[in-house]
């Protein structure tokens, strides 16, 4: 495998499309939104793209980290950083529970476990409605300033401030997700996915990996749910339901499972046009479907994938290079 | 190096409901040896190998492996105990570099201490340059960024054996290494196990007689899931026995 | 009280035997075509729809129970010509994204020409009222549903096993490329299979219209309950279908006045316990 760099062009990529975006787009708050998604299908796609793991159960943790975090600062007092520390911990602890029990199947059996898991914590959260708001969701989401050992650091009432701490936490997991890819685990999570029978007999404890994987995409979804909260101030009951894990899913395909930019793609493009095309026809979602089908049929490699192939024709091989592994 | 026993087993038994597949084998592997086991078809030689690398739980008996009851190991731990297998349908990352796939082979004897995350993977200098190495004697330094799909047959039956040697194994079990190769490819083939025959324990499931005949130290016979004869290639080629269970036996 | 609780079961054997329709269908499509069909509740959507229309045009509502599924099903083939057949050999992922990306279109699309608050269907005249047991009372219509989709089940049995279609059905799923050597046009086959399937779905979705109406995000509500019935009961297996969709359906129906939420979490919960205890489901195999 190449060496990914670390910090290299695609890096640079991202910090220039970071500091763009709250310039080009109308509100600091879609911004703000599309990286809090791109945030969830990154964490997707390190299972989809690099462990081979289609989960249905991303909206599970996206919903635990919303409340949690929410409920945290409600009624615990919390501050911002302690707010997000239990949502990721709660994250990662929810993943390795559905993680270890759903890497025991594999192909569809496991994707409907993942289904299954996802629905239980969404009719939990409906039922515990006296905790969760149950279908009216949790109003009034606080979203603190960012403060250490009591002094305020920096107050992001302003959506411009609390767009650059999401930008700032994008970018330390979107290196630390490069990192990841770079390492002895992320290698064998690609071989896992290559060849699982070849990673046990090569002495993989493929089961050990795969939990892993699971672990850390649930610490960084939940995370995207905890700043999901704070950005509208509410948590609705559809952030646990099924059509997020869809939507996360969707975003991830629909960018390119092929490599880490591909997430950011897809879940800008969603929300942009989400966003764009909602307010010109309410039924913009049949185009969403048609896109779908096109990509399945024509453009496999989602967005990124043609971009890929764009930057191959106009001779820019070492740009396509660089992502292979 | 040679002398003592490797890998035994003890009166294994592999039963599938009321068929035994493997019938009270004892099998002795001495260190430092070529050992194939040979039979005609459904003597048992893959289910033995299947309870050799842990893909199926022996029925009963027992497996010693440098001294050390391995019966109930899974396979992805036999490695890090230093026994490496090679597949007979060849199961490699095929859309991986052949670098890479040997790389992945050399790390693997880590096992779960690669579960680090936050390193790059180039600090593992060892099992990058064990994957150089392992190449060179293999001869396939020219293809190193080539996927290992882009190979010919031949070469990935090669491949397939650089797999188990990146491994640094005591003990390398074959499966059945030449299978499907051409004419042109099995003297490469016989030429490399016989030279990691020098410095490894190599236990080898084979059909191809001349191989077998012309590399083993030892040779054990199976048939109906025992051993029928057991010795030197000599031996077990002028051994009427044997004649008969590859002729007279329905395959 | 026993009425009570008769009326219950009955309605949920009803339930039961919608699950079944719309689960047999899916599990048929699996089972030969290895094909996972996320639009399969967006289907039965449509079949709903389909009888609100129907029985406005004509005013029959047999009309609508013949030619609603039929409709259902001849879309279905076209699909399959157009889009399904070009992805059998891509992962499931793919099947997965693409019959999501046809949902969305049937859900959207079906806001554009009924309106995105949808449709209530009336009981048919000659089946309105209820008929009575003695002391006990049940409705004609659900009546009707159970003894109508027994008689479908009991068609698509002697289908599946005793002609020779249902032979190279049941074949194909073993071995799909030993059936197109045996002359079967195989691509003819696949699209039969799936214009059935998906047209099970519409039948289910048109009896289940004078109950629940139609309303446009019906699919994947009915599509979630599908997989766990398919599962349950194991994929690929008629019986599974049935013995899976009655045990689902009667769950709920016992439930609904209890606790609905609670039905739907023991229904998952069981689907998760079946993955892990017998992960072909109670009648399925390998």
């Amino acid at each position: 495998m190449r060496d990914s760099m670390v910090f290299d062009r695609m890096t640079l990529a991202v910090a220039v499309i970071l500091a763009a975006l709250p310039v080009l787009l109308p509100s600091a708050s879609l911004a703000g939104e599309i990286l809090i998604f791109a945030m969830a299908a990154l964490a997707c796609n390190l299972l989809l793209g690099y462990g081979g793991l289609l989960s249905f159960g991303q909206g599970l943790f996206f919903g635990v980290g919303s409340y949690l975090s929410a409920l945290a600062m409600i009624h615990g007092g919390a501050g911002l950083l302690s707010a997000l520390l239990i949502a990721m911990a709660a994250g990662a602890a929810v993943a390795t529970l559905v993680g270890a029990m759903s890497i025991r199947r594999t192909g569809i059996y496991f994707v409907m476990l993942t289904l299954a898991f996802s629905q239980m914590g969404y009719f939990l959260a409906y039922t515990l409605s006296d905790w969760t708001g149950g279908d009216n969701g949790l109003l009034d989401v606080p979203r603190p300033d960012l403060t250490l050992f009591g002094v305020t650091l920096v107050p992001l009432g302003n959506p411009y401030a609390f767009y650059t701490f999401i930008a700032v936490l994008f970018f330390i997991v979107f290196v630390g997700a490069k990192r990841l890819i770079g390492s002895p685990f992320g290698s064998t999570l690609v071989a896992i996915r290559e060849n699982e029978n070849r990673a046990l007999a090569v002495g993989y404890d493929t089961r050990h990996f795969k939990l892993l994987a699971f672990t850390l995409s649930g610490m960084v979804t939940a995370l995207a749910g905890a700043l999901y909260g704070m950005l509208i101030n509410f948590v609705p009951l559809s952030n646990i339901e099924l059509s997020m894990s869809d939507n996360i899913v969707i975003m991830t395909i629909i960018g390119g499972t092929g490599s880490l930019l591909g997430p950011l793609l897809g879940a800008g493009a969603m929300v942009i046009l989400g966003e764009v095309l909602s307010d010109i026809w309410p039924r913009w979602m049949l185009l969403l479907g048609v896109g779908l089908i096109l990509i399945v049929m024509f453009l496999r490699g989602g967005l990124w994938g043609g971009v890929e192939a764009l930057a191959a024709r106009f001779g820019l091989q070492r740009a396509a290079k660089e992502e292979r592994p | 190096m040679s002398g003592d026993m490797l890998l035994e087993t003890s009166d294994l038994m592999l039963a599938y409901g009321g068929f035994h597949a493997v019938d009270g084998v004892d099998l002795c592997v001495r260190a430092g040896t070529i050992h194939s086991v040979i039979g005609p078809n459904g003597a048992g030689k893959t289910s033995l190998f299947h309870c050799l690398t842990g893909g199926r739980k022996p029925t009963s008996g027992r497996i010693l492996f440098d001294g050390r009851d391995i019966t109930a190991e899974p396979p992805q731990g036999r490695v890090g105990l230093g026994m490496a297998r090679s597949f007979q349908v060849t199961s490699l990352f095929q859309n991986l570099s052949v670098f890479e796939n040997l790389r992945l082979a050399a790390q693997g004897r880590d096992g779960d201490r690669s579960l680090v995350f936050w390193r790059s993977v180039t600090s593992g200098k060892a099992h990058r340059e064990q994957a150089e190495q392992v190449m060179e004697r293999l001869g396939l330094a020219a293809r190193a960024r080539h996927a290992a799909g882009d190979l010919s047959h031949g070469q990935q039956r090669v491949l397939e054996v650089g797999m188990a040697l990146c491994a640094k194994p005591k003990l390398l079990l074959l499966d059945e290494p030449t299978s499907g190769m051409g004419i042109d490819d099995i003297p490469v083939m016989t030429g490399l196990i016989a030279e990691l025959g020098r410095d490894h324990t190599i236990m080898l499931i084979e059909h191809n007689m001349g191989i077998v005949m012309s590399i083993s130290d030892r040779v054990t016979v199976m048939s109906r899931g025992r051993i029928l004869v057991e010795g030197t290639p000599e031996m077990v080629r002028a051994d009427e026995r044997v004649r008969s269970a590859y002729l007279g036996e329905a395959a | 009280m026993l009425n009570l609780y008769l009326f219950q079961i009955l309605n949920g054997l009803g339930l039961g035997m919608i699950y079944f329709l719309i689960a047999v269908g899916l599990t048929i499509i699996f089972g030969l075509l290895n094909f996972v069909n996320f639009a399969h509740g967006a289907f039965f959507m449509l079949g709903a729809y389909l009888c609100y229309t129907l029985l406005q045009l004509t005013g029959a509502y047999w009309v609508a129970l013949i030619a609603g599924p039929l409709i259902v099903a001849g879309f279905a083939w076209m699909v399959e010509k157009v889009l399904i057949r070009h992805c059998y050999h891509l992962p499931h992922t793919f099947h997965i994204l693409i019959t999501v990306g046809i949902a969305l279109i049937l859900q959207e699309g079906s806001i554009l020409v009924w309106g995105p608050i949808g449709k209530s269907v009336p009981i048919p005249d000659m089946l309105q009222g209820v008929i009575t047991f003695g002391k006990f009372a049940y409705p004609k219509y659900r009546l009707f549903l159970i003894m109508f989709s027994a008689v479908v089940g009991f068609v698509l049995w002697v289908l599946l096993e005793r002609t020779r279609f249902g032979a190279l059905v049941r074949a194909g799923s073993e071995n799909p490329e030993m059936v197109s050597l045996l002359g079967a046009d195989i691509y003819r086959l696949f699209s039969l299979t799936f214009a059935l399937g998906v047209g099970l779905a519409g039948l289910a979705g048109v009896l289940s219209a004078p109950l629940r109406g139609a309303h446009p995000f019906m699919g994947p509500e009915v599509l979630g309950l599908a997989f766990v019935v398919v599962v349950i009961g194991g994929m690929g297996s008629f019986t599974g279908a049935l013995v899976g969709g009655l045990i689902i359906g009667l769950v709920q129906s016992l439930m609904s006045t209890i606790w609905p939420q609670g039905a739907s979490l023991m229904i998952y919960a069981a689907m998760a316990a079946v993955i892990f205890l017998r992960p072909y489901g109670l009648f399925g195999r390998a």
